[in-house]
């Protein structure tokens, strides 16, 4: 098991090396001039100029790359072109309340998806089991944008409940972009959820347990659950990254300083070594959980090998 | 993970020999799912609009009348007039065709190029597998949108490129889905029967393997046209999508956020279609999927 | 047991439908709920007790250097802490601040400055001419600052007492003292410490002393206790917040989480007017708002392809769908609260001449044409409607939204006027400092054609260039004020641009809140805010 989990991290460092070519190439790419965004409008040419040397951007590119990697694998993830603030600083500034909004919209993503997912197995067919999965397909089929807009529109602004935005409220700050980031994830979970425990509950061993005399609860909480919770783990943790790319839009909606909305920012700003640090950390990040929920799939399904 | 579809003794026949029947024996199946039946006629409806829709509309789209703005639904208008007077309900019903039309586009662009992608992967093995799932993985750890703002901001705005955009992370989960499918095929009967007669490696993929895998790509394509649907009008919020200042239901959502507070139906109507077009897509694959996917079949 | 999550289920699709049912309600709503009103009284109550205000802007402070910032917001932001040796006053005329008084020699080539005593910094450096010529070494000595523009002309510092400061420039300018005016003063000590970064710890003289700033999000600033004029302000602390989506910025006046929002959208000013303890004000702006035209190219190098465009284009609509009924039809180069305004006859709509002009120019059946622009809805909607109203003389405009970093890239890249591509650019100026000059010589100088400058509409008319840099070199105001009369009346009648309008800043206040404004440059000045 361990050797299986050093084995997969080491896998990692190659692919986390093309990643940051790929990105540090991708972002270079983009059109538009940092030191002219930096400069103004009113900037003559030789005013850019100068402010490009300063920024060390009139570099050959492959030695950027280079004196990059250099500072990085010395932990040094530069300055920000924009504000001159070390771009280590500015991510962990933002990495706890992005961290915070997308666990929580996992977390009642996870519950309530399940909830409904199993009241939709047991009731299978019936009207609660319809109405369960309307709800669940309602939740992907909102723009997640729009669902903020008229969340703040009702909670914030009609009803005075919570915050139109930021993270100063403490937990109440994070409750409507929370829903409106989880609204999707919950609507897959409940119907992985369902159909997963529909296969379960039609198993050999539920019906065992059934002609055992088990109560219905202690065979679909007891037995069937945790079966059926595996391909839920997964869809659960591939979805991270729906969520991360989410984040930029719900943040932007609710001004939550978060990573989403700095990526955003930097974009704009074409602010290289701040977009280059939040790519390369979207990406660890993603694939630690996707390494996270194999390891948690074995350990829910001891029967996986691993190769 | 995606190669655990449970393969049931009836698909193991020769595929196409009573084409007619199967496709009866599926639509006697589907016709039972109610949800999904009636988002199939709601596509049909919206593939009609897309078709005839500048005809039936009851005003010109683009016709601004600078004496009615903002109006809230009246008879007159029944969906309201829009910042510059323009009659809402015709604007959607026009925006149908190019909305419609990029979403479907970019999954098909995504579809055919994962499609393609999965059969080789998943038919050669070896070393092309492993690269075409490297790169799979690296397209993976990209959060997709941004990914797709990746991509609009180097290629520039236009629709062209939004479709790209929108493709682009359809690819690795139809190479991964395909490349599944083929793999369970490959190892059945009549493949293997086909390989000792002598036939060609294309002929193979072309004339067994893939129309084996046809029902999963229909499956996850209509899916897909509902999540690229959003992911287009996400991309239209950001200021990245095909053309602001087009009848296009997300950059009808997004260039009237502004109103919400004081013109909610500028907000609302666009909202609303696109939530219902969305919904439709997701149930008609839903059903489909019931259907033609074993896996969940009950 | 299908019994109690029968229950649960139905709790749950309760909650939905609950949330569903509301929404439509919000759907139908107009009028404002009394509630929320009683909410935010009691929220003011609790507020004024600590004295503390949140102010919500739409953009991102980009850094708080003092010397290096050139955007609006990063320029109010470094303006709530630090002063300059001349300042603005609510109508952008230059006042003294950290100055006494101050003299400009006949030949416009002397400045001397008598400064205030027993001035402090917020570190508890003493405010002195040494310190002064301290702050101006450094934004002459490194030309990557944006502040080094500013000094151009400065030649030498000399320091002449302990509060004496002369400045020599090497050639008459006329916009000097605004220049001034944009030079923020810092504290030396924090100049010369190289530990810590001057954009990050900024140390000034104002009222308020800076206290955080996450990258981002909210700048806090508080009362500097120290502060000469120490009754000027009585609140403790004052919060910044960007937020950038438009609806959430006006609905934070709503809900009270902000006791000052600029700007305030257009669309969303109507929704205050019933609000009790809520206020609505309008500030003429220096921005102005336009369409450039690109002048080198055909069709549009004849003029009167350009007059009949401007004549094609109803302001009024403009204003009405664009503006929500906010802002002035722009009736010069530049905007009136400008140094030097000279108001024109305007183009009034009237398309018969339109037309008539596009039939003597020979495009009688018009033609296609491109017009750029950022992805600001407000810029979206605007190319919209002229679009629509370009139409009406045959002009095919298609739109074409760019991400402002692309933008810049398209329209500034070009080394020369035949490779530009730009056709119609949809864009507004304000000159950061209020002056002439600076609404005048990078747009129209054929010395500032791009790359060089912002000379985007390709302007080339070798009097008006002349003119530019003659009114420079005079001192004598009357005859200044001649020479931009002459440049306004000369390229309004040569059309570079499709003259649109004049911006109205709105913005919103708490009615307990007083001494915070908006100047017409677009900044927000909290120096005088006075919690009631």
């Amino acid at each position: 098991m361990w050797q299986y989990i050093i084995k997969r991290i080491l896998g990692l460092i190659p692919l986390l090396l093309v990643i940051s070519f790929v990105i540090f190439m991708f972002i270079h790419l983009i059109p538009g001039d940092p030191a002219r965004l930096m400069a103004g409008k009113d900037a003559t040419l030789e005013e850019v100029e100068e402010v490009r040397q300063s920024l060390g951007l009139h570099e050959p590119f492959v030695k950027q790359y280079i004196s990059y990697m250099g500072n990085l694998l010395q932990g040094d993830l530069g300055y920000s072109i924009k504000s001159g603030a070390p771009v280590v600083d500015l991510i962990l500034d933002r990495v706890m309340p992005t961290l915070g909004l997308t666990f929580l919209s996992i977390i009642w993503a996870l519950v309530i998806g399940i909830l409904i997912g199993v009241l939709s197995a047991v009731f299978r067919d019936k009207w609660p089991d319809r109405l369960g999965m309307l709800t669940a397909v309602s939740g992907i089929s909102l723009p997640n944008f729009w669902l903020g807009l008229v969340l703040i529109q009702l909670f914030s602004v009609q009803l005075g409940l919570f915050p139109t935005g930021g993270d100063d409220a403490g937990w109440k700050s994070y409750i409507l972009p929370s829903f409106a980031l989880g609204a999707g994830i919950m609507a897959m979970i409940a119907r992985f959820t369902r159909s997963s425990l529909v296969n379960t509950l039609k198993q050999e061993f539920i019906r065992t347990g059934r002609a055992k005399g088990l109560s219905g609860t202690s065979i679909v909480f007891g037995h069937a659950l945790k079966n059926s919770l595996i391909p839920v783990v997964t869809v659960a943790g591939l979805q991270f990254g729906f969520l991360l790319g989410g984040s930029v839009v719900v943040e932007t909606v609710f001004s939550f300083p978060g990573l989403g909305r700095l990526l955003i920012d930097s974009i704009q700003f074409r602010d290289y070594p701040v977009i280059q640090a939040e790519i390369l950390f979207f990406s660890l990040q993603f694939i630690l959980v996707n390494l996270l929920v194999d390891i948690l799939y074995s350990y829910l399904n001891p029967k996986i090998r691993y190769d | 993970m995606m190669s655990k579809l449970q393969i049931e003794t009836s698909t193991m026949e020769i595929p196409k020999v009573k084409s007619e029947n199967r496709f009866l024996n599926f639509w006697r199946q589907f016709r039972k799912k109610k949800p999904a039946l009636f988002s199939l006629y709601f596509v049909f409806l919206l593939l009609l609009t897309m078709v005839i829709g500048p005809h039936i509309v009851p005003y010109d789209p683009a016709e601004p009348n600078y004496n009615r703005l903002l109006e809230f639904p009246t008879l007159d208008h029944l969906f309201g007039t829009d910042e510059y007077g323009r009659d809402i309900l015709s604007r959607i019903i026009v925006g149908a065709r190019i909305t419609l039309s990029v979403s479907v586009s970019a999954v098909l662009l995504g579809t055919v190029v994962g499609t393609v992608l999965g059969l080789v992967s998943g038919f050669f093995g070896k070393w092309v597998d492993k690269a075409i799932m490297r790169i799979c993985d690296v397209l993976f750890a990209f959060p997709d949108l941004i990914l797709a703002i990746g991509i609009v901001a180097i290629l520039g705005p236009g629709v062209r490129n939004v479709i790209i955009a929108v493709a682009f992370f359809n690819i690795p989960s139809f190479a991964r889905i395909v490349r599944g499918a083929t793999l369970e095929v490959k190892e059945m009967l009549f493949v293997e029967s086909a390989r000792s007669v002598g036939a060609s490696t294309t002929r193979i993929v072309w004339k067994h393997i893939f129309p084996e895998t046809i029902p999963v790509i229909i499956v996850y394509f209509t899916m897909n046209v509902g999540t690229a649907i959003l992911s287009a009008a996400s991309l239209s919020f950001l200021g990245l999508g095909a053309d602001p200042s087009s009848s296009d239901w997300g950059a009808m959502l997004s260039m009237s956020r502004d109103y919400i507070g004081s013109s909610f139906h500028l907000v609302f109507f666009p909202g609303l279609v696109i939530f219902l077009t969305v919904l439709a897509f997701n149930l008609l694959g839903d059903g489909l999927r019931d259907v033609l996917d074993p896996k969940t079949n009950d | 047991m299908k019994k109690s999550l029968f229950l649960l289920f139905l709790l749950v699709s309760l909650l939905f439908i609950v949330v569903a049912c509301s929404d439509q309600e919000s759907a139908g709503e107009t009028g404002k709920g009394s509630s929320d009103e009683e909410v935010n009284a009691e929220e003011n109550a609790n507020e004024s007790a600590d004295k503390e205000i949140t102010i919500a802007i739409d953009q991102n402070f980009v850094t708080l250097d003092p010397h290096n910032a050139g955007d609006t917001v990063s320029i109010y932001g470094i303006r709530s802490m630090y002063e300059g040796l001349v300042g603005f006053d609510e109508e952008m005329n230059v006042v003294p601040v950290l100055a006494e008084d101050y003299q400009v020699s006949d030949d416009a080539l002397e400045y001397t400055f008598q400064l205030k005593e027993g001035v402090t910094f917020h570190d508890g450096e003493p405010f002195n001419a040494e310190a002064v010529k301290a702050n101006f070494k450094r934004i002459i000595d490194d030309d990557s600052l944006r502040a080094h523009r500013n000094v151009q002309y400065i030649d030498t510092v000399e320091v002449l007492g302990d509060y004496e400061i002369k400045f020599t420039l090497n050639q008459p300018f006329s916009a000097m003292l605004n220049k001034f005016a944009m030079i923020p003063l810092a504290s030396p000590k924090a100049l010369d410490d190289e530990s810590k970064d001057l954009g990050l710890n900024p140390v000034g003289t104002g009222p308020f002393k800076f206290e955080e700033w996450n990258q981002g999000d909210s700048l806090v600033v508080s009362k500097y206790e120290g502060y000469y004029e120490n009754d000027k302000t009585n609140v403790e602390q004052v919060t910044f917040k960007p937020v950038p989506e438009n609806g959430a910025r006006a609905a934070m006046l709503q809900t009270g989480e902000a006791d000052f929002v600029y700007p305030v959208p257009q669309q969303n000013a109507g929704d205050f007017e019933d609000v009790e303890g809520v206020e609505v004000t309008e500030t003429p702006s220096t921005i102005a708002r336009y369409v450039s035209i690109n002048t080198f190219n055909e069709p549009f190098n004849d003029v009167k392809v350009r007059q009949a465009m401007n004549y094609a284009v109803d302001k009024n609509a403009y204003l009405q769908v664009v503006k929500n009924g906010f802002g002035n039809p722009l009736d010069s180069t530049m905007s009136s609260q400008t140094q030097y305004y000279s108001q024109q006859d305007t183009y009034d709509f009237d398309l018969e001449k339109a037309k008539e002009l596009m039939a003597e120019a020979g495009y009688k059946d018009g033609f296609e044409a491109e017009i750029w622009g950022n992805t600001s809805s407000e810029t979206v909607t605007g190319m919209e409607f002229i679009k629509q109203q370009l139409s009406q003389i045959g002009i095919d405009v298609k739109i074409q939204s760019m991400e402002e970093g692309t933008l810049s890239d398209e329209i500034y890249t070009p080394a020369t006027p035949e490779e530009a591509k730009v056709q119609m650019w949809y864009v507004s100026w304000s000159p950061s400092s209020g002056d002439a000059d600076g609404a005048t010589r990078s747009l129209f100088s054929s010395e500032y054609l791009p790359p060089e400058g912002a000379n985007t509409a390709y302007y080339d008319n070798s009097e008006v260039t002349d003119w530019i840099n003659e009114a420079n070199e005079t001192s004598d105001a009357a005859e200044q004020e001649e020479i931009y009369k002459n440049i306004q009346s000369t390229v309004y009648e040569e059309a570079p641009w499709i003259f649109l309008a004049s911006d109205v800043i709105l913005s919103g206040s708490k009615t307990n809140l007083e001494g915070v404004y908006v100047l017409p440059d677009g900044s927000v000045s909290i120096a005088n805010a006075k919690l009631k």
